[in-house]
């Protein structure tokens, strides 16, 4: 840069010599420009605080639906392991009960009043059963249930093993009698 | 701080990207005198240089958008007015650029003149007697500060001919000055 352009970039200033007709010059200006940007109102919201209580519920009912789900499911499960359990019980123990109280039935050494007695106790027993059943289905402490309504069927068992045993002690009384005779 | 000048009226600016016209009005007042000598030195008439202006305003507020701080907001409104009274000049038809074989070429172009300090306002006396052409070269390198490569890409010239062409004008210039 030699002398002349350093002068002149010194003073540059100087050679803003004119004024513009500012108001003249706007009022031009205006007229072409765009109208402003109505900038459209943004509702945040999630900033409100009825917005985040709102999204806190629904999360919360989400997650313990979620929980719900997983928790019926895994009960479900154990009520079907609990189901299956009780229905081997029955077919077990109700075949076993059901020949011995035919055993007791077809026994000529009982009376009819006799027989009628022991079914009666039996019945008794019928109905603590389906109280121990109802009790299951509620879905109470099932392992106890369960253990009880084993403990109501080895009761009808033994009944009916001893009156049967009674029966024969009986009857081997009576042949003896015959021998003694 | 480049960057800080880069923001410059970062606020204005801002506000009247958004049309706010109050914020527009600022900037306008700001730079509308500094525009108008830009102008006026490139179009010589006052008429032509407030339509440069007045539509290089509307220009610049309408797509002020389009603004995004890689030079300050000042450069970007001038590069605007320049472009605009290119544009102008070649409608008008008169030469950008200096004629090749024109009379007031430079016969010894080597000749290394001495160039001393001169009175500013005898520069810009001569400046206006300069050709059209010489005129442009002149003004957008010494006056607005251009390079050679803004000056090429302004005037759609090689960068090599923008610094020749400024050499010629120069001298040119400083022989006008001398005759005064």
């Amino acid at each position: 840069m030699d002398n002349f352009e350093k002068n002149i970039k010194e003073n540059i200033a100087l050679f803003d010599e004119y004024k513009a007709d500012k108001s003249k010059l706007w009022s031009n200006i205006e007229a072409g420009l765009n109208s402003p940007i109505s900038k459209p109102k943004v509702i945040k919201l999630w900033n409100r605080p009825a917005f985040k209580l709102a999204a806190t519920i629904v999360i919360a009912l989400g997650l313990f639906s979620l929980v719900n789900v997983f928790s019926n499911r895994e009960i479900e499960q154990q009520n079907h392991i609990a189901n299956q359990e009780l229905s081997d019980i029955d077919s077990y123990y109700k075949g076993l009960v059901a020949y011995q109280v035919k055993l007791v039935q077809k026994s000529s050494k009982l009376s009819p009043t006799q027989k009628k007695e022991f079914l009666s106790f039996m019945d008794e027993l019928d109905t603590e059963y389906e109280t121990l059943k109802l009790e299951f289905s509620k879905n109470l402490d099932s392992e106890r249930v369960l253990e009880a309504i084993v403990v109501n069927y080895k009761k009808r068992i033994e009944l009916i093993e001893n009156l049967l045993k009674q029966i024969n002690s009986s009857k081997n009384t009576e042949e003896t009698d015959v021998y003694t005779l | 701080m480049e960057t800080n000048i880069l923001y410059t009226h970062k606020d204005l600016v801002e506000k009247s990207k958004l049309g706010d016209r109050n914020a527009q009005y600022s900037l306008y007042e700001l730079y509308v005198d500094a525009m108008y000598n830009v102008s006026m030195r490139m179009m010589r008439i006052k008429e032509d240089a407030e339509d440069v202006v007045q539509d290089s305003f509307i220009e610049a507020f309408n797509n002020l958008s389009s603004f995004r701080y890689e030079s300050t907001f000042g450069s970007w409104l001038k590069r605007i007015v320049v472009n605009k009274s290119i544009n102008q000049l070649k409608k008008k038809k008169i030469p950008i650029t200096p004629i090749e074989n024109e009379m007031y070429r430079i016969k010894n172009e080597e000749e290394d003149e001495k160039a001393d300090a001169m009175d500013i306002k005898k520069v810009i006396k001569s400046i206006g007697l300069l050709p059209a052409g010489y005129q442009q070269i002149i003004n957008l390198y010494l006056i607005e500060g251009y390079d050679h490569v803004e000056i090429s890409e302004i005037l759609n010239i090689t960068p090599s001919t923008s610094k020749s062409q400024y050499h010629r004008a120069k001298k040119k210039l400083i022989e006008i000055i001398k005759t005064l």
